[in-house]
């Protein structure tokens, strides 16, 4: 039996953890490990079952059909030889190490083509519009807090970080926990106070928190009452509490659940500034940013001017080739790099890589930097992307570029020109990323949850079936009545495809990037019942 | 010295880390159940490892036995027959109606780990927590701890 401690790759939390293999690869407990001591949320729990699981995929498919790897790297070749750089795109999605996606930067400067884009919904957005001043919390400092702010569902996006919060929370009786967030989540719970906010708002709320806290940044403190929904007494009385001794503020940088990324980046920061607090963004993972916005690859794509594309990182079931098949009328070459087998046979080319547990890598966490050690070796057939780049070009790592720090200014004026974009939907959707298992393969997600008034209106109740039909798609799901969600709103985990695909892909305004935005939609009661009859064949018995 | 598995009702955000650690181990079905006490607040229910179960005086086989030392309540042999008799006898509902290879899946605190049991172990939070005997009554759910908080906990 062998035991290897890595560091789970699933969240930026940087939590350790050892893996056996006696016959099948397992998760055991790192102790000692100063940062998770031993604890692991469901993911990393589940971590293990991507090395051997039974979807692998073992050798490079071209048009759905095995191929040899000779003949895979002669079609990216030709590829490239027939298409300009001008008609070539690069795209690195999640599932790529830093060092990775440095390779997915020089391979772009290989080819020469600026169509370099980041396919991943959720790119770094903390970290990559950085406000001036903002200090970045140590462990210490979470569990030492007196105050803590949490915006948006922290505890879903890191359950091993809720740890800490929660010590400080319980740690003395005048410690305060504020959340801000449209749904009441599990932490909403815990919390001593909860701003509702309206869906996709949270940014107005933070505005309203600074403006109570620095006056002279000119803040319309009516305003943001007036779009988030949350009265101006509960605003002051919050940023009040912020300044109640060591404060820390940690804000969600969450697919799904952050409606304008750059915005709730930069003023989450700036509360934190103004209240002299310590901050860190809960994200995924760290992928920068491309050099163009998936919106503008898409239309590249859509309008005939892209040959070929070469996508790397996560084909299943992190990100979207699957979700594009319209690509494949306009687009004569496509090369995708994956784990797993796709679930329908895709055109163009997909190539085995191996899974982040079996690569060797180093990254930054939320605490400092992270190493990551293979548990096994790479699975049978797959190549790692150095390998199979370096057999195309000489490619050579390259820096992404970072995007330059903010001032307070700045992120108070993004902020209010976002408030033009602010307006009222019957039905609004929500996608809420759940922190259960890994991807597709752990959960299935066919819940939607909804208010009493809403469900009385539909006349559904718990268990039974609703169709909800957006602007890209229709799905139907189970009914859970809840009171956290309000009412006009439904949200749904966007961990599956199908479900992601209910939501059209928005654009945010600053960043030009992907954005999985609260999406009108139509409902109706569905004709499907829970449990579906059995029929009985009297013949049969 | 006796150990058991005890709840912070507190400290549970719903994760359900304890119940992907289970099945991670046991390969399919969980051990460790999950209750919802409101929208915002969940418990886990992992087996109580009664002093009387009722569950093994259900057992048509005696399959289930109580261990007086350790003071574990475990599936001792192999020749559960899958009858769910346990699963109805058990007052706290802890024990799964659904069978996994024929037989019923009861807890056995993880006896094969010196640690302790798993889900206690990858709690992210600390409200699993496997603790000495002697230690239970300042570790009781609500004795202690959220007396101490100002609100309490909304349920």
């Amino acid at each position: 039996m062998k035991a290897v401690r890595t560091t789970c790759p699933f969240c930026r939390n940087g939590c350790e953890s050892i893996v056996t293999s006696d016959y099948q690869f397992r998760m055991e407990y790192a102790l000692d490990a100063p940062v998770n001591k031993g604890r692991l949320c469901p993911r990393g729990n589940s971590a293990s079952i991507v090395v051997d699981h039974p979807k692998r995929l073992a050798y490079p498919l071209l048009d759905g059909k095995e191929v040899s790897w000779d003949q895979a790297l002669q079609y990216s070749r030709e590829a490239m030889a027939t298409a300009t750089p001008e008609e070539t795109a690069v795209v690195y999605s999640r599932g790529l190490t830093e060092a990775e996606v440095r390779l997915a930067w020089g391979f772009a400067h290989a080819v020469g083509t600026p169509n370099l884009v980041c396919g991943y919904v959720e790119p770094d957005n903390c970290f990559q519009y950085r406000l001036a001043g903002v200090k970045a919390a140590t462990i210490e400092q979470v569990q030492a807090a007196r105050t803590t702010l949490l915006v948006g569902d922290v505890f879903n996006t890191s359950p091993v970080a809720a740890g800490p919060v929660l010590e400080a929370r319980y740690a003395d009786r005048k410690n305060r926990l504020i959340v801000v967030d449209s749904i009441r989540t599990r932490q909403a719970g815990q919390a001593h106070m909860f701003l509702q906010v309206r869906p996709g708002t949270e940014v107005f709320a933070l505005l309203g928190m600074v403006g109570s806290l620095d006056k002279g940044l000119g803040i319309d403190v009516e305003q943001c009452v007036a779009l988030s929904g949350v009265s101006g007494k509960q605003l002051a009385d919050a940023a009040q509490m912020l300044l109640g001794g060591p404060t820390f503020v940690g804000s969600a940088m969450h697919l799904g659940r952050v409606y304008h990324p750059v915005q709730h980046s930069l003023v989450s920061q700036l509360v934190a500034v103004k209240a002299g607090a310590t901050f860190t963004g809960f994200g995924e993972a760290r992928v920068p940013f491309g050099k163009i916005g998936f919106e503008e690859f898409r239309r590249q794509a859509e309008s005939g001017s892209l040959k070929a594309v070469f996508w790397f990182g996560g084909l299943y079931p992190y990100s979207y080739p699957e979700l594009m098949p319209e690509l494949a009328d306009h687009v004569q070459f496509r090369v995708a790099t994956s784990i797993f087998r796709p679930e329908s046979a895709l055109p163009g080319l997909v190539l085995p890589v191996p899974s982040e547990l079996e690569k060797e890598s180093t990254g930054q966490s939320y605490w400092g930097v992270v190493s990551r050690h293979p548990v096994a070796a790479a699975f049978s057939g797959a190549r790692p992307l150095a390998r199979i780049l370096g057999d195309l070009a000489s490619v050579s790592e390259e820096e992404p570029a970072a995007a330059p720090e903010k001032t307070a200014a700045e992120a108070v004026k993004l902020t209010q020109a976002a408030s033009a974009g602010v307006d009222t939907v019957e039905f609004v959707l929500l996608g809420e990323k759940r922190a259960s298992g890994i991807g597709g393969f752990y959960d299935v997600e066919d819940e939607i949850r909804l208010s009493a008034p809403d469900a009385a209106r539909l006349g559904v109740g718990d268990g039974e079936y609703v169709q909800v039909e957006g602007a890209t798609g229709k799905a139907e799901f189970e009914v859970r009545v809840t009171a956290a969600v309000p009412k006009g709103v439904m949200s749904i985990g966007v961990n599956a495809h199908r479900n992601r695909a209910l939501f059209p892909m928005a654009k945010d305004t600053v960043s030009g990037q992907t954005v999985i935005a609260p999406a009108p939609v139509q409902v109706a009661k569905s004709t499907r019942t829970s449990e579906p009859a059995v029929e009985m064949i009297a013949e049969a018995w | 010295m006796a150990k058991r598995l005890v709840v912070k009702l507190d400290l549970c955000i719903g994760c359900r880390a304890c119940e992907a650690a289970c099945r991670s181990r046991f390969k399919g079905e969980a051990r460790v159940r999950y209750g919802e006490v409101s929208e915002t607040v969940s418990v886990p229910m992992p087996c109580r490892h009664c002093e009387e179960p009722l569950c093994a005086a259900a057992c048509p086989f005696k399959v289930i036995v109580r261990d007086e030392q350790g003071g574990i309540v475990r599936q001792a042999s192999f020749h559960c027959v899958g009858c769910r008799s346990c699963a109805l006898a058990c007052p706290f509902g802890v024990i799964d109606t659904n069978l996994l290879r024929d037989v019923t899946q009861k807890c056995s605190l993880c006896s094969d780990r010196a640690e302790g049991p798993r889900c206690a172990t990858t709690c992210p939070t600390g409200a699993l927590q496997f603790v000495e005997e002697e230690k239970l009554a300042e570790k009781e759910v609500g004795v202690g701890f959220a007396a101490r908080s100002v609100h309490g906990r909304r349920l």
